[in-house]
């Protein structure tokens, strides 16, 4: 994981206000990217969806979208891919338009895993792996040299190489997103995108693919992901981007940007904001409506005796983020 | 493509092209078959040339009734029945593909029976003027574009695609039993044999019509191919992969039209053979995705072994081959299914 912010930076007293809404076209926060939004109206059929929306995806860093259903975190993410194309604005990779450039050299530098992929019937593990080669096929080269060598490479790290020879259909929904994950990996694309890719799996599964996203950054790919968990978010992204009807309200490190009036703007849920006693990023735990005050109260005793012993782990343990 | 059971076969630096152990072995045994379908049809029967003068026979074409039954009789029947049912097999397969629907043929958007009704108009209304095969066409044409209009979204969007081709069927189906009824006996069993795909009395001319559109529409088909394997993962996976969804959709429609009604221009309206070839292809090579050149094959088999029992089993006299597709290819996907459904892979 990147370097984030110390525990202190982020207690449940908000240390920042909501990040200031981007407007314009110039990059906001310092932010570079070699993929950017600028000042993109998204739409389907003429249904409207983001308007004037710029982001930044920073280089090398995990990135989570994060808003309520029906904010646009989807919709964004292909335009990112180049799938949708903007009725305003641009999608730029490395300052040029992406339209400038072909399909399947968008393919090469950017990979996108749509939420609801389809496995072919009867397709084994390492063909469906092998179908990501396409961006470096032509039609007389259907195989290059580094076709075995990207599959064998994606389904190592996804670890799914003994299932290679497996059909899709047969596997398990934990093991079938990491043929997915596989799949695009073998694009050998710098910048990966994906949607959602915690949707349906078990808790263990969910942690499984986001430790898998959190070692792809650190081998230097680029990763966005659209999740619906906040805390996953916090505690595995270094870049959160909020988003909401369409608009992006905050983005940062999650240390920097999470705050109790943040999550009640986004999400219209109560909440407030500890560390999380393990990796010390910001956790939500929601304030249940129907609590009264001295439950209320309750919980900020709890918070407090939690915050204490949270120093006294700090002082002791010198890697605050390593999970053994 | 390329971890199982596969082999690159390469040419130089620049032709690579992984090709499956399986669906190779499987495609040579079709051809096979198909050359054993081809001497049966011409050696059988009363006027069926002797085996072992047909070598020398094929080499320096003869005179006199061998001659007759070669050149004009079961020659040009045999290449129109393979050319014919490698264009329906193809044509399934991308209709199939490009619907996601295994029930994705010309027949679903109405161009069969648009056909039909083309024909049975021009039988009816226009005796003489336009023959009974234009006719047909022009139906084909007519139901293929009431369908492109009426989906509001041309070819792009299969759902709608195949609810206006149901639509445009049901209504074609009935005008052209509306014609059958109002016509004298004699002149109704006439149409209705066409309306069933015969492939009796073809001619060369018939032979190159149909090979001339396989070969512009079959390389067409390939090269398509690989991008419909993308599409099958969903349209999104397949534009984020540099696949052009909506582009190899619209271009497969065209190509998958042409080819049948190239078909239904030389043989009329037959049946069941692009729905059933790729089914079967698919069961037999157990790949995923459109198998362009085996779906050719396997369609060609089944019209020229249907044609084979048309002439030679004395069941009933010139009986339409369109009825004996249906029987052949379905009967055999139907044992395919069941052995699937018995070992509980469907």
């Amino acid at each position: 994981m990147s370097p984030r912010s110390s525990l202190r930076t982020h207690g449940y007293a908000p240390v920042h206000g909501v990040a200031p809404v981007r407007s314009g076209t110039a990059p906001a926060n310092g932010i570079t990217g070699s993929l950017a939004a600028r000042d993109v109206t998204l739409a389907y059929d003429g249904r409207v969806v983001c308007d004037g929306l710029s982001v930044d995806i920073p280089d090398g860093e995990f990135t989570a979208i994060i808003g309520p259903n029906g904010c646009g975190k989807s919709t964004l993410l292909k335009s990112l891919a180049r799938i949708l194309t903007p009725t305003r604005g641009q999608v730029l990779l490395d300052d040029r338009p992406i339209r400038s450039y072909g399909s399947k050299q968008v393919a090469r530098r950017v990979a996108l895993l749509p939420q609801s992929p389809v496995a072919p019937d009867a397709i084994r593990v390492g063909d469906l792996v092998g179908r990501g080669r396409y961006p470096y096929h032509s039609l007389w080269r259907q195989w290059t040299p580094d076709d075995q060598d990207a599959i064998d490479t994606a389904l190592a790290l996804t670890g799914t190489a003994e299932l290679s020879q497996r059909y899709v259909t047969e596997l398990s929904g934990g093991q079938r997103r990491r043929v997915w994950v596989a799949m695009v990996l073998a694009q050998q694309a710098p910048t990966l995108l994906l949607d959602e890719p915690t949707t349906f799996l078990d808790i263990a599964h969910q942690y499984e693919l986001l430790e898998l996203c959190a070692t792809l950054q650190r081998d230097g790919r680029t990763v966005v992901a659209v999740l619906h968990d906040l805390n996953q978010a916090a505690r595995f992204a270094g870049h959160l981007v909020m988003m909401k009807e369409g608009r992006i309200v905050a983005e940062g490190p999650p240390g920097e940007i999470l705050t109790a009036e943040l999550v009640e703007d986004v999400f219209g849920l109560r909440c407030e904001i500890v560390p999380d006693p393990q990796s010390r990023t910001p956790m939500m735990v929601p304030l249940v409506r129907d609590f009264g005050h001295e439950q209320v109260a309750a919980l900020e005793d709890a918070s407090g005796a939690l915050q204490a012993l949270d120093e006294a782990l700090h002082t002791d343990q010198s890697e605050p983020r390593s999970r053994q | 493509m390329h971890t199982s059971g596969s082999r690159i076969v390469r040419v130089g630096t620049s032709l690579a092209v992984p090709v499956r152990r399986r669906a190779l072995v499987q495609g040579l045994a079709v051809v096979a078959a198909l050359v054993a379908v081809g001497i049966a049809t011409l050696t059988l029967g009363g006027l069926g040339i002797a085996p072992e003068r047909l070598p020398a026979a094929l080499i320096d074409i003869p005179g006199g009734s061998e001659g007759f039954v070669l050149k004009r009789l079961r020659g040009p029947r045999f290449v129109v029945a393979v050319a014919t049912g490698a264009a329906l097999g193809i044509s399934g397969a991308l209709f199939q593909t490009v619907t996601r629907n295994p029930l994705g043929s010309p027949d679903v958007i109405g161009l069969t029976a648009g056909a039909g009704a083309g024909a049975a108009a021009a039988s009816l209304l226009l005796p003489g003027a336009v023959s009974v095969p234009a006719g047909a066409m022009l139906g084909a044409a007519g139901a293929t574009v009431v369908v492109f209009v009426s989906t509001g979204r041309g070819f792009s969007s299969p759902s709608r695609l195949i609810i206006a081709g149901i639509g445009v069927s049901a209504m074609a189906v009935a005008f052209t039993q509306y014609v059958v009824m109002l016509q004298s006996r004699d002149q109704a069993a006439v149409l209705h044999a066409y309306l069933t795909g015969s492939l009796s009395a073809r001619s060369w001319q018939n032979a190159a019509v149909i090979g001339g559109a396989l070969a512009v529409l079959l390389p067409a088909a390939i090269a398509l191919g690989r991008r419909l394997h993308l599409i099958e993962m969903g349209d999104e996976l397949a534009d984020a992969l540099g696949g052009k969804a909506e582009q190899t959709r619209v271009w497969s429609i065209v190509v998958a039209i042409a080819l049948s009604a190239a078909a239904v221009s030389v043989a009329g309206p037959i049946a069941f053979v692009s729905l059933t070839a790729p089914q079967i292809t698919k069961r037999l090579s157990r790949t995923p995705g459109a198998n362009v050149v085996l779906s050719a094959l396997t369609g060609a088999f089944i019209l020229a072994a249907a044609d084979l029992c048309a002439q030679q089993v004395p069941v009933v006299e010139d009986l339409p081959v369109g009825v004996l597709t249906a029987g052949i290819g379905g009967l055999y996907l139907g044992y395919l299914l069941v052995r699937e459904w018995k070992k509980g892979t469907v």
